[in-house]
């Protein structure tokens, strides 16, 4: 009788606790001395050459993070004193946890806001590569090689149930000759915090004055009420959800692209601003960089969607590595400086072989020495 | 003597402060949630329980609104009634599946199953108990989500075909009748455990008694067993209700987090009021107004309300059951 009470009694003190711990873990930020630990460099644990052994902590884009996957053991190569722990838990975790020092390097697709870097002065936005976004559905019975045609107007009605119906006239007629099924389309977006969803929504912002007037953008959104519209937890979750939900819709990171691809999902030729319908491919995520880069300024922040020039991929941008210039150690920001040089080199992280695999651009040699300024700012 | 008398008040006093110490953590947490919640209470007011759209306003904008002296990002406005209603439904759910499951197991242990079997299995269910939520959560994205959408649910749709809540698409499995099946799942072991332990404090007499009179089990069971810990089984079952409503992370999984949108039949995507706090704190926290992370906090100290009303009320009637069997206990 007496267990069973206080059996009772623990789970309920225990259930108000995680709940406690959800909650409170979250609300007041993470600690700083978790970040000092994460961060602390082991003198003398070396193998060959360069220093002592520096542990770096990367988190946020799911997007950028196949990226990171192929980079960390071939910097390994380079300095193997760097231990670097990458992890995709979307690019609104990386902004948070870099700018609270959890992590060394947020990776992310939406730079930061102007209001949430004057309370983060010290924060840098640094473009590491070029990246882009498609649109894919799942329509069984379409043939891969066939490509819909779709604008960012309709993409937008589609999301905000204005169109419900594959066949309807507005899909139809930019996609004459195609049978499309008179299926109730299924929207997918992104649950978590994610640099996706911002490029996704600039488009949709950019394209639609309702969605604008009604959504906007960031890097989460008030997703309209569309009954059966569903979420995925990160570029993997919506590729997921999408592959077995038959008629549906979804934005795709486009290092996704090739996973998505095999798992049957179709991809969109977007209409850009001349009314092209266009592939994400290397001629025209460059042709679209080359109508936009100019623009960038110092720190970097800019939107590179819906560029002009008939060429041009409509969904291209900038992935960023979050990083506070303030480090807890000499070493650690060197380290730090040493790996985003090597990224974006063109002969390190930036070289052919790995940009190709995620489908990646490397970043313009005019847009390189800005970033390398900013790299320069990093200091211990 | 001095010192024996040191010695207890010693330990009057450290037993006195451990024992102190939940009611403490639960009431500086209250106080922090509130405080912390404040401010999006007053930005929103009621039409934070009534309204459907969760907006957390435009995070880019450069000039913040301001609403009753809080300010927010542009265009920010949080209701949370389709949280609430995915919460209550996928707990309900989960209870009206989970319970007669449980209820039917404890009395199996210990009135059918032979000894040995129970003693085995006894042990076996309060250890699923302990299994954590994310691999419950996997496998109902794995197993449970495809089961639904290829034969659960189109088999439901069909024979439930007139019930308006029960008819419709069945869609891809990833919605409020698995978030309720998989909830199920995790509370049957806490149900279960509970009711065995209140089962087996039913005297042997009566039970024993009814069968001399010729009940069969099922009867004796059902009329004189679980009638003398009624209230104590309804307490047990609150306290799985308790456990359902904050689930996170299997609800998360599986929900089809639904944005904005209230479920039209048992097979739409829903989101809960925990999965979403978990879900959307990290761009909570990129708001540079902060009153994202408030209106987080305040569906918390919602969520915190409920879950601790429906614990001490399953505490109270479990209570209430216990003095009714110590009375019988003193009759005799």
């Amino acid at each position: 009788m007496k267990s069973g009470h206080s059996k009772k009694a623990m789970l309920a003190v225990s259930s108000a606790l995680s709940l406690a711990s959800l909650t409170v873990a979250g609300l007041g930020g993470a600690p700083a001395a978790f970040a000092q630990s994460s961060a602390h460099a082991r003198a003398s644990a070396v193998r060959h050459t360069s220093g002592p052994a520096v542990r770096l902590q990367e988190t946020g884009s799911t997007l950028l993070f196949p990226l990171f996957q192929l980079w960390v053991p071939a910097y390994k190569k380079v300095a193997s004193n760097v231990f670097i722990t990458p992890n995709g838990t979307g690019s609104g975790t990386g902004i948070q946890q870099a700018e609270d020092g959890v992590v060394q390097i947020g990776a992310s697709d939406a730079y930061m806001s102007t209001g949430l870097l004057s309370q983060h002065p010290s924060m840098l936005n640094i473009p590491l590569a070029i990246s882009a976004q498609q649109i894919m559905y799942n329509l069984p019975g379409l043939k891969a090689s066939t490509h819909l045609h779709l604008t960012g107007s309709v993409i937008a009605q589609m999301f905000m149930g204005k169109i419900r119906y594959w066949n309807a006239p507005q899909i139809q007629n930019l996609n004459r000759g195609i049978k499309l099924p008179h299926a109730v389309i299924v929207p997918v977006h992104r649950t978590d915090s994610s640099g996706d969803t911002f490029l996704f929504s600039q488009f949709m912002t950019d394209t639609n004055a309702q969605w604008a007037q009604s959504v906007a953008y960031g890097t989460s959104v008030p997703w309209p009420a569309v009954a059966g519209a569903q979420g995925g937890n990160g570029n993997q979750g919506v590729v997921q959800t999408a592959q077995r939900t038959p008629y549906s819709i979804a934005y795709v990171g486009i290092s996704w692209l090739d996973k998505a691809l095999s798992h049957g999902l179709g991809e969109a030729a977007l209409a850009n601003r001349t009314g092209r319908f266009l592939l994400p491919t290397v001629a025209t995520i460059s042709a679209a960089a080359g109508q936009m880069i100019a623009k960038t300024p110092r720190d970097e922040r800019i939107s590179l969607i819906y560029a002009p020039g008939a060429n041009s991929y409509p969904i291209i941008n900038y992935e960023y590595a979050i990083v506070n210039e303030n480090q807890s150690s000499a070493v650690v920001a060197q380290a730090i400086k040493n790996l985003l040089l090597w990224a974006i080199n063109s002969k390190g992280g930036n070289s052919a072989s790995f940009m190709t695999k995620v489908h990646f651009l490397p970043l313009p040699t005019s847009i390189a020495p800005l970033s390398r300024a900013q790299i320069e700012r990093i200091h211990g | 003597m001095t010192r024996r008398r040191f010695g207890s008040k010693l330990f009057a006093v450290t037993t006195g402060i451990a024992a102190g110490g939940p009611l403490v953590v639960m009431l500086v947490l209250m106080g922090v949630l509130v405080r912390d919640a404040w401010p999006a209470w007053r930005f929103q007011g009621l039409s934070f329980f009534s309204g459907t759209v969760w907006n957390m306003g435009n995070m880019y904008a450069n000039t913040p609104i301001v609403r009753a002296g809080v300010q927010g990002a542009p265009g920010a406005s949080f209701g949370i009634l389709p949280l609430v209603v995915g919460t209550l439904y996928s707990s309900l759910i989960a209870l009206a599946v989970g319970v007669p499951i449980a209820l039917l197991t404890a009395a199996a242990l210990v009135y059918l199953a032979p000894k040995r079997v129970s003693m085995w299995l006894s042990p076996v269910i309060d250890l699923l108990a302990g299994i954590p939520s994310v691999v419950y959560g996997l496998w109902g994205v794995e197993v449970l989500a495809p089961f639904v959408q290829s034969r659960l649910g189109p088999w439901l749709s069909h024979v439930l075909r007139i019930a308006p809540f029960f008819h419709g698409p069945v869609g891809t499995g990833m919605g409020l009748l698995t978030s309720g099946l998989v909830l199920a799942v995790m509370i049957i072991p806490i149900v279960t455990a509970t009711t065995r332990e209140l089962l087996a404090q039913v005297p042997r007499l009566p039970y024993e008694g009814a069968q001399a009179l010729g009940l069969t089990s099922y009867e004796s069971v059902r009329y004189v067993a679980f009638p003398w810990v009624s209230s104590g089984v309804i307490g047990a079952v609150i306290l799985g209700w308790g456990r359902a409503l904050g689930e996170t992370m299997a609800v998360l999984m599986v929900s089809g987090n639904a944005a904005n949108y209230l479920p039209t039949n048992i097979y739409s995507p829903i989101s809960t009021m925990a999965s979403t706090v978990a879900a959307l704190l990290d761009s909570a926290l990129t708001d540079f107004t902060g009153l994202a992370v408030h209106a987080l906090a305040l569906i918390a100290v919602t969520l915190l309300a409920i879950t601790m009303a429906t614990n001490l009320l399953a505490r109270s009637l479990v209570a209430l059951g216990r003095r009714g069997l110590e009375a019988e206990g003193e009759r005799r």
